[in-house]
Parts: C-alpha cells; sequence; structure tokens
C-alpha cells in the first residue's frame, strides 16, 4: 500500500479532524511502521487460518439482558449542567437538515 | 505525625481507636496533594472542600485516595485529560467509585493521566507533563501517571488506575509502587471513559500488595450496568493474602529476559536485568520453582503492531461520541460539521488524531482483514501460548520495561536493537485479561525499577500470594518517592 498525503487528508476528513502538514507527516510515518510491522504479522505460519479473538475472555458465557433501561432519577439541572445550549430543559441543538 | 505514607490497615486501626480523625486525614492527604502538584503536576482537580467521613468496620473508611481522571464522578470535572472534556461534570459516579464511596473512601483529587489513556509518558494531559517523584526530569509512564506519582509521594495510600496496555503496571515500576489489574471483568467498566473495551481494565495503584488487595475487594464486584463483570462474592483477596508459597512454579520467557538478545543496551537496562536474575533467585530461595521457557519470537515480534491496531481501532469507534453537541465545550461554526470538526481539531493532541487515523484506516471494509482481522488472530495465538504456560506454571514472572523511568528529554534515552519486546510484553496481560501485578524490585541510579507476575485469568489470588511473598522478601515495601518527603 503506497500512503500518500492526500489520502491521509481523506482519512481525517471522515472522522471530521483536520491536520497540520506537520501531524499529517507524522501520520503518514507511523502508516508505513504500522505497514512493515503487518508484514510480520502476514508472514505467521497459517495465521488465515486463526479464529480472530475479539474479546479477552471469549470463552465467558454472556446472559443477554431484557431491552429495558430503568433510570436512576437523575435529576434534570444535573443532566443539563454539561449542556452549553439550552432553554428551560430543552437542549438547543445545531440544525441538521439543509 | 504522618499518616499518608502509612499501609491501609495500620491508618484504618489508628481512625478506629481514636488516635486520628478522617477529617485530619483529608487534611494532612489535601496539604501534601498541593506540594506534590507544585513540583510533579500530578492532579486535574484537587478536591480542597473534601470532608472526612464516619469511620466504620470497612478498612478503607474515612481514608483518603485519588481517582485517575478517566473516572466518572458525581459532580466533580472528569476530563480524561483532554481538552475536549475540560468542564465535563458527570451526572453519575462510575460503578467502582460508588462501591469505594460505600466502603467510606474519601475522593480528595482527580489525577492527571495522558490524554484518554493513549499514551505511555505521562507528557500528554492537557493541564501539562506529568514529572516523576523520584527525579524530576524524568518522566512517571503512563497513563495513570498522576495516581502513580501522588501515592508514590505520600499524598494518600492508594489511587485507582486504568489498565489497556500497561497503563498501571508501568507507572507503578517507574514510581516505586505497586500496580494491580485484576482479571477483566472483576471490576465493572461502567463510567470509566472507554478507551479500547476488550483490553480496558480497571484496577488500583498503593504501596504494598496488602493495600492492593484491600482496595480492589472494595471496587470489584459484578454489575448489571456492565455485562462483562462477573460475580466475584466468592474470592475476598485480603483475607486470602498468604506468603506461603513453596511449591509455586514460575516462568520466565528467555526471549524477554536474556540479555544476549540486547547486544548494544543501555548500562541502565543491563542492571535491570541483572537485577531481574537477582529476584528469581529470590524466589527460588523462598521454595518456589523458576524455569526459563521460550516463545515463537515472531509472535512477541508482533506484539506492539498488534496492540497498536486493535487499541487504535476500538478508540476511534468508542470516541465517535465526542462531537462537542452533547456535551463538551461547544464551538461556534456555521452548521453541526463544522462544528464537530473545529471542536475535534482544536481539542483533540496530536497524538489522539493520529491514532483515530490510524483506528479508521484498519476497520475500512478493504483494509480489516490484513490488519485488525490478523490482529485479532495474533492476539489469540499469543493468548494460547500463555495459556498453555499456565498449564505448568501458576504465574509468569517478567521484568517491567527497559530499565528505570525514562527521561523526559527524549534524546537522553539510549534507543537499542528488540528494546521494544520488553517495553509492550505486559500487553499479552490486557490480550487474555489476565490477572497481573508489578512491584518494585530494586534500584538502578536511585530510580526504582519492577518486576511484573501475571497469571491465569480468575487466579488473582495466586498472583497476589506471590507477589505478597515476594515483597516480604525484599525492602520496597511502603516506600515514599524522596523528591517530595
Amino acid at each position: 500500500m503506497v500512503f500518500t498525503e492526500e489520502l491521509v487528508d481523506v482519512l481525517a476528513d471522515k472522522l471530521l479532524i483536520g491536520l497540520t502538514r506537520e501531524e499529517n507527516k507524522m501520520v503518514l510515518e507511523e502508516f508505513e511502521s504500522i505497514d512493515s510491522d503487518n508484514k510480520k504479522v502476514c508472514e505467521i505460519d497459517n495465521i488465515e487460518n486463526v479464529e480472530p479473538m475479539t474479546h479477552c475472555l471469549d470463552d465467558f458465557v454472556y446472559e443477554l439482558r431484557d431491552d429495558e433501561y430503568k433510570g436512576d432519577n437523575e435529576d434534570i439541572d444535573d443532566l443539563l449542567s454539561n449542556c452549553d445550549d439550552y432553554i428551560d430543559t430543552e437542549i438547543k441543538v445545531p440544525k441538521v437538515v439543509k | 505525625m504522618e499518616y499518608m505514607s502509612k499501609g491501609i490497615k495500620e491508618i484504618h486501626d489508628d481512625l478506629k481507636s481514636g488516635k486520628v480523625t478522617s477529617e485530619e486525614l483529608v487534611n494532612e492527604s489535601l496539604k501534601k496533594a498541593h506540594k506534590v502538584q507544585d513540583k510533579c503536576n500530578a492532579f486535574v482537580t484537587i478536591i480542597d472542600d473534601a470532608k472526612g467521613v464516619d469511620v466504620t468496620d470497612s478498612l478503607l473508611s474515612g481514608i483518603p485516595c485519588g481517582i485517575k481522571d478517566n473516572y466518572s464522578t458525581k459532580g466533580i470535572l472528569s476530563t480524561g485529560s483532554s481538552n475536549t472534556l475540560k468542564d465535563y461534570i458527570p451526572f453519575f459516579d462510575a460503578t467502582a467509585i460508588t462501591n469505594l464511596k460505600n466502603n467510606g473512601a474519601v475522593i480528595i483529587g482527580k489525577c492527571t493521566m495522558d490524554e484518554f489513556g493513549m499514551g505511555g509518558t505521562g507528557t500528554t494531559a492537557h493541564t501539562g507533563v506529568q514529572k516523576n517523584p523520584w527525579d524530576l526530569s524524568r518522566m512517571c509512564a503512563g497513563s495513570s501517571s498522576g495516581s502513580a506519582a501522588s501515592v508514590a509521594s505520600g499524598v494518600y495510600p492508594y489511587a485507582t488506575g486504568s489498565d489497556t496496555g500497561d497503563s498501571i503496571r508501568k507507572p507503578a515500576a517507574y514510581c516505586g509502587i505497586v500496580g494491580y489489574k485484576p482479571t477483566y471483568g472483576m471490576i465493572s467498566r461502567y463510567g470509566l471513559f472507554a478507551f479500547a473495551s476488550s483490553l480496558d481494565h480497571l484496577g488500583c495503584l498503593t504501596r504494598s500488595v496488602e493495600d492492593a488487595a484491600i482496595v480492589v475487594d472494595a471496587m470489584k464486584g459484578i454489575d448489571k450496568k456492565d455485562m462483562t463483570s462477573w460475580d466475584s462474592s466468592n474470592i475476598h483477596l485480603y483475607e486470602s493474602l498468604s506468603s506461603d508459597v513453596k511449591g509455586k512454579k514460575l516462568c520466565y520467557i528467555k526471549e524477554i529476559c536474556d540479555p544476549g538478545n540486547y547486544p548494544d543496551a543501555s548500562e541502565e537496562t543491563k542492571q535491570h536485568l541483572d537485577n531481574f536474575y537477582k529476584t528469581i533467585e529470590l524466589c527460588k530461595k523462598i521454595g518456589m520453582e523458576v524455569s526459563e521457557v521460550s516463545i515463537d519470537k515472531k509472535l512477541l515480534d508482533a506484539l506492539g503492531s498488534v496492540y497498536n491496531i486493535i487499541s487504535c481501532a476500538e478508540a476511534t469507534s468508542n470516541m465517535s461520541n465526542l462531537t462537542g453537541i452533547i456535551f463538551g465545550p461547544r464551538v461556534n461554526a456555521d452548521n453541526y460539521e463544522d462544528m464537530m470538526k473545529k471542536y475535534r481539531t482544536e481539542g483533540f493532541s496530536s497524538l489522539i488524531k493520529r491514532r483515530f487515523i490510524i483506528g479508521s484506516y484498519v476497520l475500512q471494509a478493504q483494509n480489516k482483514d490484513r490488519y485488525f482481522n490478523n490482529a485479532q488472530r495474533v492476539r489469540r495465538l499469543l493468548v494460547d501460548a500463555w495459556k498453555d504456560l499456565y498449564k505448568e506454571y501458576d504465574a509468569v514472572i517478567l521484568p517491567v520495561g527497559s530499565g528505570p523511568a525514562k527521561y523526559l528529554d527524549d534524546s537522553k534515552n539510549k534507543k537499542f536493537t528488540n528494546s521494544n519486546i520488553l517495553e509492550e510484553h505486559l500487553q499479552i496481560g490486557n490480550f487474555g485479561g489476565f490477572p497481573s501485578i508489578t512491584i518494585p524490585n530494586g534500584f538502578i541510579n536511585n530510580l526504582p525499577v519492577g518486576v511484573n507476575i501475571t497469571g491465569n485469568c480468575y487466579d488473582d489470588i495466586n498472583v497476589l500470594n506471590i507477589a505478597y511473598a515476594l515483597e516480604s522478601e525484599m525492602n520496597y515495601k511502603g516506600q515514599i518517592a524522596k523528591e517530595v518527603k
């Protein structure tokens, strides 16, 4: 894979992150390092036949919970305390529909 | 008399007998916290109006503690050491915090950390660089840097930490204290800011194995709000402590520990490895059998890459909620996309941005199998290799890092061949969810170094007992960093 400044900018843009030229260069360097390291991973014998491990206790039996939420009766003022923009108990959000 | 440099049990006994009050402990702790803050920058928040509480039979009641700033604490600023959450005040407590409070713990500060736990230096907090209390020109490691520095300085006997790669266990080593992360899911993750959910562990930093057992006993428990938590009510870590380890079988990995692997290593690394082998002899002296074993070097060489790919991918996904709209400081812009972009661009440090971009790339459909799935495949091979060891051995014992704390000025740190394997091997404890503890095992250039003991899942008592026995044979229990004495 050839990594370019343009590719890095496209990836950053999709994440809604802006990068300086210096940051872009640092990402490029890291990509090259990760790609080089990943080649070692791909060379491990029969790697393609190993089941990916998605979780550290993957022999754990999970019990699905009922699909319900019982709130802890949080105080509305506490909930609003982190909101920068609201009227009474309604939060102002930016317009999404253009 | 200074109480905050004592162990939890001793403080508790003095509280119960009336020799000291909780209020007096809080005052002493706050005074020390400000002193440490001036020198080391260990706190995001010092809670100057913290109050003493009634003392009960709970060993933690009335005793001050510190909380890593990625734990949600109701009504107390919780930033994750990030500009993106610099004004965030949670309306709920993390379950581990609720459990500590129910045991009478008194929170006196929120400790600095690498931003969102994504760093191993203690230098990326939005409040500035964290310095090591043993030597202010050195780092604490991370990400639980403030927790480690404050406990090592005697602000209180314990602080909470979180550990996704080695974020409790390496700062503990660099600061000469104990760092313990129990088996994955023993402590609920509810209310901890998620970094990489399949690797995130909660735990504590203390100055003794006994204190670590007491603190995790109080933090743990099954939680309906974290479906990966499990019932540990039959596990009593403190009550189970025993230094009788005769006949226990340990092993260490040749490919990690053999000085011959590092021909151009620094003098500090050589001394660190030499000191490790002295600890191995000590293990034998107290009746444990210790063997050298081998692990496929190809797997070990892939370790860092596997960790980077999995952790970056999970972090990118977990932190997509950081938009600056639902919480975090809102910024002004013409539309919602520009608002979010401005917030994320100005709020995240370079390190976080890079990690998100890498995480996003390895999760793209055309890249996922080559990078992300392959990383998860190697993760399984490494965990299986360790589980094979646990069929024969009670625990794996290994040196922590490549020596004592590194310099903050990176140009002074010597780079050498294969150093990554020494720096990164603790990540295997996260891959497998294994209980893992670091204890101090010596000094190099007047700086502490540590040794790590890691066992099989759910075998926490065994791991703690090995550490407890070893600790009692050395002279580093309860030590306080010299810079802030």
